[in-house]
């Protein structure tokens, strides 16, 4: 051994305490860097949906079947689906609450899912709007949930822009942590 | 020292008894491969479906359920009820946010295998497993009407090359008596890249081929009378009417809700949309009920054989009284003698636990293959899952617990018998 | 520091659960290096006392003590190391672990007691030397060693516990009835051994036998009933 077995006690010593050290910051930073924000959040200030639907009163007693609140529904949809997104979340490092809704992988590795702000957004209730979805790219895979598992996501969040006439779409999510959610 | 040299004791008292023992350390093994199989054909099942599909944002077909219509659509498992019109299919290219759509039609089959009638579009967008494209080992894909692109499971299994003629049959039946497309043969001119899915175990043809085959029949049979041979249907219009389902991606996947809302919502077919993630996560709550069952049946298993172990061993304690007091001449405490039952017992699981294993993994090298090409299920040898590790760490500590009452009588009765066991 | 190895006084023992005393002895006491030839007829309580001389029974009443600490001050698990530090064992059969070699069995109380082990390496190098010492000593060649117990005759297997019992200098020599199995030639045999055995280790030797034929090889003689002021015997159920 070319070390004595004092300076290897003492190596031993810096190596666990700059580890420490090390974990501690990190976890620090990470806890710091990831600032909680809510889903109003996402949501331009300025931006009501229900300015131009005045004459949805006079059709609330119809069934939904009727054809005049379909086309309502229709046009409700097209501004839901082009809400608009707040342009200063780009690159902010966030963490949000929600359900998920998979895309690609499974319990084992999630890589890729949609996180929506309430419970059965894909199945009974009106989808939300745009800038209430998020695309997540987890990094590493997220493990042990499912649909409509309630989360905590942790990571960057960015402003999708597709090759459509739409522009701007939604927002996306590169994730470096997902954690079940637990009452605070 | 002491220790090292009990559990080399206790080891070779026990193999002096071995084939007293043998059953239990059986049981144990049993118990072991059943709870860690459950265990792994459940992770290997979801992992082998999840990687189904990839890259598809919805699957579109008739009104029925979510898990019919994505085990019909995406495992060629079931039939469709109903079909969708084409004109529906149209409907949902113009659709805001739809990117592609490719149509699937299901029905007929060749040996068993399922029959695909689909467009070019499917090579282009199908995905699976992590996004990964649809590769041809060999040849091209279907150009010529009665072309036909097979999986890797159907040419190896059937031993086919390119160029090979092929008869579909009408229905799913492995079987075929008589209703078959033999008027109308398809030439093999395309194989794929295995890929560990449904896919390697279809056949590809084009809509308009599935049309061709299907134009003089009517209701599922030969209409009699009209017999439009291949020749002929090359010249006709062999537009689709209807398909069984639909894949659909879009441009962007957060649009998915409202797309699927659209389509959920279309005023002329009754159409339904799924995620096929979502579909897949209610498939698996249906079978985790079942799955839950045979987990509970295991453990009963393994409790089973513990109580076997102690039994075994507290019976066999009377004949080792005298084992007991050699031990306990030669410095021996009743603290060591409890500690030499209680690491016989642990032993003991060990070795059950460790055949089990041994056995599992044997089942898995031996039957990996079959259950891959004829069930899609791809068995992973290594990686044990997290579920698996606390199923083992149980089974030792009940093991080493069961042990413990022997372990227990063994020190009263020694203490009763000092250096003059009464036998 | 005494030459007395063993000491015994006014010893009372009852089986637990019976009130009549079993065995009611006022003085006893073994030298070192002395050969004790202990007899009595069939039930006179020879193996209990031997369990209390050892240790593995305590009296109600009354002390006895190996080399000066009487049994009683002792925690159970100190007893046991105590015995096997300072005495082997002979049983009248059965005295081996089947599944062990010869030389296996005679390690045995090297494995429970350091100072014997110590002794063992101090006297032969190591302790598996030793065993062959003393293996070589009661007779048995090298052929016999890694024999299985139970490969071995009744008088092969008398003689691997004798060795074993005498492995590591223990002080004390405890033979109960360990001839009475072997026939009359291995008997012989037998006891010269285990006597020259002793004498050259120094160690002391308590034989229980009814064959008085042999007592007059020993230094001493007792006949249990005279020294046992019990009222009566009973032979426990």
């Amino acid at each position: 051994m070319d070390f004595t077995p004092q300076a290897a006690l003492s190596r031993r010593q810096l190596l666990m305490t700059a580890t420490v050290a090390y974990l501690g910051t990190t976890s620090m930073v990470q806890a710091a860097a990831f600032r909680e924000v809510t889903w109003e959040a996402l949501v331009p200030s300025d931006w009501d949906p229900m300015k131009s639907f005045t004459d949805m009163q006079a059709l609330g007693e119809l069934p939904d079947s009727d054809p005049r609140v379909q086309a309502l529904y229709d046009r409700m949809r097209k501004v839901w689906d082009e809400a608009p997104t707040v342009p200063t979340m780009q690159g902010q490092d966030v963490k949000i609450p929600g359900f998920i809704v998979p895309l690609e992988g499974n319990e084992k590795a999630l890589r890729e899912f949609l996180l929506v702000p309430y419970f059965g957004a894909c199945i009974h209730s009106p989808p939300p709007p745009a800038n209430q979805i998020i695309h997540v790219r987890a990094t590493p895979p997220a493990r042990g949930f499912k649909t409509m598992s309630a989360v905590w996501v942790s990571g960057t969040l960015d402003l999708e822009r597709n090759q459509s006439e739409m522009g701007v779409t939604g927002y996306s999510l590169k994730a470096i942590r997902v954690e079940k959610y637990r009452e605070k | 020292m002491s220790k090292l040299f009990l559990i080399q004791l206790a080891w070779r008292s026990a193999w002096n008894r071995r084939f007293t023992l043998a059953l239990t350390i059986c049981s144990i093994a049993l118990s072991t491969f059943m709870l860690l199989g459950v265990e792994r054909v459940r992770t290997d099942l979801r992992s082998s479906f999840s990687s189904a599909v990839s890259g598809t944002d919805l699957v579109v077909g008739a009104r029925t359920g979510s898990v019919p219509l994505l085990l019909y659509s995406v495992f060629h498992v079931g039939a469709a009820t109903n079909n969708i019109r084409w004109a529906s299919v149209e409907a949902i290219k113009h659709l805001r946010g739809v990117a592609w759509v490719v149509p699937l039609s299901l029905g007929d089959s060749h040996r068993g295998f399922a029959v695909l009638g689909t467009t070019q579009d499917y090579f282009e967008h199908f995905r699976y497993g992590e996004q990964q494209p649809l590769q041809l080992r060999e040849g091209q894909r279907f150009s010529k009407l009665y072309d036909a692109v097979i999986g890797a499971e159907v040419a190896d299994r059937l031993g086919y090359q390119l160029g090979e003629r092929i008869t579909l049959a009408h229905g799913t039946g492995e079987v075929s008596l008589g209703a078959d497309h033999s008027d109308k043969p398809f030439t093999v001119v395309g194989m794929l890249a295995r890929t560990g899915t449904p896919v390697d175990r279809t056949v590809h043809i084009s809509l308009e081929a599935m049309e061709a085959i299907h134009v003089d029949w009517m209701a599922g049979a030969p209409f009699p009378g009209m017999q439009i041979n291949a020749e002929e249907t090359q010249k006709m219009n062999l537009q689709p009417k209807s398909v069984t389902a639909a894949m659909v991606g879009l441009h962007s996947r957060a649009a998915v809700f409202s797309v699927q809302r659209q389509i959920n919502n279309f005023t002329e077919e009754p159409l339904m949309s799924i995620l096929p993630g979502v579909a897949l996560d209610e498939l698996w709550d249906v079978v985790g009920v079942g799955e839950k069952a045979l987990l509970l049946m295991s453990s009963l298993v393994a409790l089973v054989s513990m109580a076997g172990l102690m039994s075994v061993v507290l019976a066999g304690l009377n004949e080792r009284r005298r084992e007991l007091a050699i031990l306990r001449a030669v410095g021996a405490s009743l603290q060591h003698v409890l500690l030499l039952l209680a690491l016989e017992g642990a032993l003991l699981t060990l070795t059950g636990v460790i055949l089990g294993i041994t056995t599992l993994a044997g089942c898995v090298l031996v039957l990996g293959p079959w259950l891959q090409s004829s069930l899609g299920l791809t068995l992973v040898l290594v990686e044990p899952t997290a579920m698996q590790g606390i199923l083992l760490a149980t089974l030792l500590v009940t093991g080493w617990l069961a042990s413990l009452l022997p372990g227990w009588r063994a020190y009263r009765l020694s203490l009763a018998d000092g250096l003059s066991p009464r036998i | 520091m005494t030459s007395r190895l063993l000491e015994l006084q006014d010893l009372l023992f009852a089986w637990p659960g019976t009130r009549q005393n079993y065995l009611a002895i006022s003085e006893f006491h073994l030298n070192r290096g002395e050969t004790l030839f202990l007899h009595g007829p069939s039930g006179c309580g020879k193996s209990t006392l031997l369990s209390l001389l050892a240790g593995v029974l305590l009296p109600h009443t009354g002390d006895v003590s190996l080399l000066g600490i009487p049994w009683k001050a002792l925690p159970a698990t100190e007893r046991d190391r105590y015995r096997v530090d300072h005495l082997g064992y002979i049983f009248q059969q059965f005295n081996l672990l089947t599944y062990l070699t010869a030389l296996d069995n005679v390690l045995l109380p090297c494995h429970f007691s350091t100072r014997r082990r110590e002794a063992a390496k101090h006297h032969a190098g190591s302790a598996r030397k030793a065993a062959e010492y003393w293996l070589q000593g009661m007779g048995l060649d090298e052929s016999i060693w890694q024999r299985p117990a139970h490969k071995l005759s009744v008088g092969q297997q008398q003689r691997v516990a004798a060795a074993r019992a005498l492995i590591g200098q223990p002080d004390l020599v405890i033979a109960d009835e360990p001839t009475s199995a072997l026939d009359e030639d291995s008997r012989a045999v037998f006891l010269d051994l285990l006597l020259s055995s002793c004498a050259a280790a120094d160690t002391a030797l308590v034989f229980v036998s009814h064959d008085h034929r042999i007592a007059s090889r020993f230094s001493r003689q007792i006949s249990l009933p005279s020294i046992n002021q019990a009222l009566h015997n009973e032979v426990p159920g």
